[in-house]
């Protein structure tokens, strides 16, 4: 073991060796640093299909939650394809990558005490639903704001001069990002997903996000947010294959500071075509769990 | 003439016909053009007209907006059996409409002219349409790959489109029979094989024809046409018109658990 430690060693020792005269050539230092090929208008191309990994926000002594996959509900997970991302490396490109919650470093959120308490007392009333407004987001069918999306779904990234467009295939979320320089759109405008506006900062796209809703929920144990929530993400093609990702959540009505969550995006199989998620479409969760159906006629989900 | 002066005689063509598109800009309006020469189709596009409650001649009544047929020539050819099933969605539309009461995704071609605006986003090899009813999008793949063998139905189907000329030609197949193609009862089934034309006009107008065919149900394929118009408003973008939630909202938020399933 030693012996095998020891040869690492030498050959750590004249990888740096090489490495440090690597720098007395310019241009082997400009080729040792990866650079993302570019598109027609000279920014980094991310386009393609992508696996996003690592992605959510885990939080440490956090209060129970016994919810499954639409635990809440007891229904089914609704009729899907496609719900395997084939990537084009094995998973260990992933090990050693940041994921999850990287600040606070803890993962103990930085809650508001009183949004701490309520929170606490919201999530034993969604096993079962005490109405409507205890229902897990997902189960409605609601897009999923910034962090909830399926990540057994692909994404897929599309780029035209003035645009960066993000496509899940899960509930075919579309967010199509300018990155002409426009402002928000105007505060009483709310959506699910917020209204993105994008810019680039070198190799990294930075996307700032406002007008959120605060009908999504961020996470298992986070279950719904308010509509000051703000997030900023950064998106970097640090490798042929890798997205690297980060998003900082703010949300001044429920935590005391920004929370800072890592995750990848990994190139998928370059033949991923996204198919179509039409959850509400098929869903019979609210209709069980309510004893009626969604509407009125003959048309019904799931038949 | 010399094999020398093949390649420059080839130069002087090349040019002259390069002239020729040129031409024909101008008289089309100087549409927008990407760098690969084709017509760039990118931006939000809405419908001024009233199709998507009846695609054939009708006359107002409430919520129900009046309008002239988008049919070419006036009717639907449907079969007898097919023309009974229709007067019976109208008689139910108020409850059975699938799109505008159960918030279903609306297929193709209803999604088009359903009164929202949809956003165009063409690059090379795929063009997403993405539109504001319910978030529905399609992608419609111009690298000359076809229909997949063996997919199921998908509510808004599988498109492959191919350019003719300044045309954008798109197929549409695997279609759920369980949209229809307006408020007004008018349906497929599931043989529903729908052609989309996409020609620009102008900068911001485009011509949008559809042909639709279907054995089951119509006695010939039959064509609407109907122009789409270039939303120019400062800022212009798409929001969320999230049907199925506000439904659920109306429905359900003063229900009461009956219980949870096992």
């Amino acid at each position: 073991m030693n012996a095998v430690l020891s040869r690492i060693s030498v050959a750590t020792a004249v990888l740096a060796f090489v490495v440090t005269a690597v720098p007395l050539n310019g241009q082997e230092k400009a080729a040792a640093k990866y650079v993302a090929p570019r598109t027609a208008d000279n920014h980094p191309d991310m386009q393609g299909a992508w696996a996003r990994r690592g992605v959510g926000l885990q939080e440490a002594n956090a209060p129970s939650t016994p919810l499954g996959d639409f635990g809440s509900t007891g229904q089914p997970y609704p009729t899907v394809f496609n719900t395997g991302v084939f990537t084009t490396q094995d998973r260990s490109v992933l090990q050693g990558r940041p994921a999850g919650v990287i600040d606070p470093a803890d993962r103990v959120l930085p809650w508001r005490p009183e949004a701490d308490a309520a929170r606490r007392a919201f999530i034993p009333k969604m096993i079962p639903p005490a109405s409507l407004a205890y229902v897990e987001k997902a189960a409605r069918c609601v897009l999923p704001g910034p962090l909830e999306a399926d990540d057994r779904h692909p994404y897929q990234i599309i780029q035209r001069p003035g645009y960066f467009v993000m496509m899940y295939e899960y509930n075919h979320v579309t967010r199509v990002i300018p990155t002409d320089g426009r402002a928000h759109v105007g505060s009483n405008i709310r959506l699910f997903m917020g209204d993105p506006v994008g810019h680039w900062e070198g190799e990294t796209l930075v996307v700032d996000t406002t007008n959120f809703n605060d009908k999504t929920s961020l996470g298992r144990t986070v279950p719904y947010h308010s509509d000051a929530l703000h997030t900023v993400e950064r998106f970097t093609r640090i490798d042929p294959n890798i997205l690297d990702y980060q998003i900082t959540i703010e949300d001044p009505k429920m935590f005391t500071r920004p929370i800072k969550i890592a995750g990848t995006f990994q190139a998928a199989d370059p033949k991923t075509e996204l198919m179509e998620f039409a959850c509400a479409e098929g869903s019979q969760v609210l209709p069980n769990v309510f004893g009626f159906e969604l509407a009125p006629g003959r048309a019904q989900a799931g038949k | 003439m010399t094999p020398k002066r093949g390649p420059r005689f080839k130069a002087v063509l090349a040019m002259l016909l390069s002239v020729i598109p040129a031409v024909g800009q101008a008289q089309t309006g100087n549409i927008p053009r990407g760098p690969d020469g084709k017509p760039d189709l990118s931006g939000v596009w809405q419908v001024l007209n009233s199709a998507a409650w009846d695609l054939q001649d009708h006359t107002g009544a409430l919520n129900f907006p009046p309008g002239q047929s988008v049919v070419e020539g006036g009717t639907i050819p449907y079969l007898p059996a097919a023309a009974a099933k229709q007067r019976d969605n109208f008689e139910h539309r108020e409850t059975d409409d699938p799109a505008e009461v159960t918030c279903y995704l609306p297929g193709v071609p209803r999604v088009t002219y359903m009164p929202f605006p949809f956003e165009i986003i063409q690059t090379p090899k795929v063009i997403v349409f993405s539109y504001e009813f319910a978030h529905a999008r399609r992608h419609v793949f111009t690298d000359g790959s076809p229909h997949p063998a063996g997919f199921p139905d998908f509510w808004m189907g599988d498109s492959r489109g191919r350019w003719e000329g300044d045309t954008l030609v798109v197929d549409v197949t695997n279609l759920d029979e369980r949209t229809w193609l307006d408020h007004a009862g008018n349906f497929h089934s599931d043989a529903l094989h729908v052609v989309e034309r996409y020609t620009p006009i102008d900068a911001s107008h485009l011509m949008y024809e559809a042909t639709l065919e279907d054995p089951k149900v119509f006695s010939r394929p039959w064509k609407i046409s109907m122009p789409l118009y270039r939303r120019i408003d400062k800022n212009v973008k798409i929001l969320e018109y999230e049907c199925v939630y506000y439904l659920q909202d109306k429905r359900y938020s003063n229900a009461k658990p009956v219980g949870v399933p096992q």
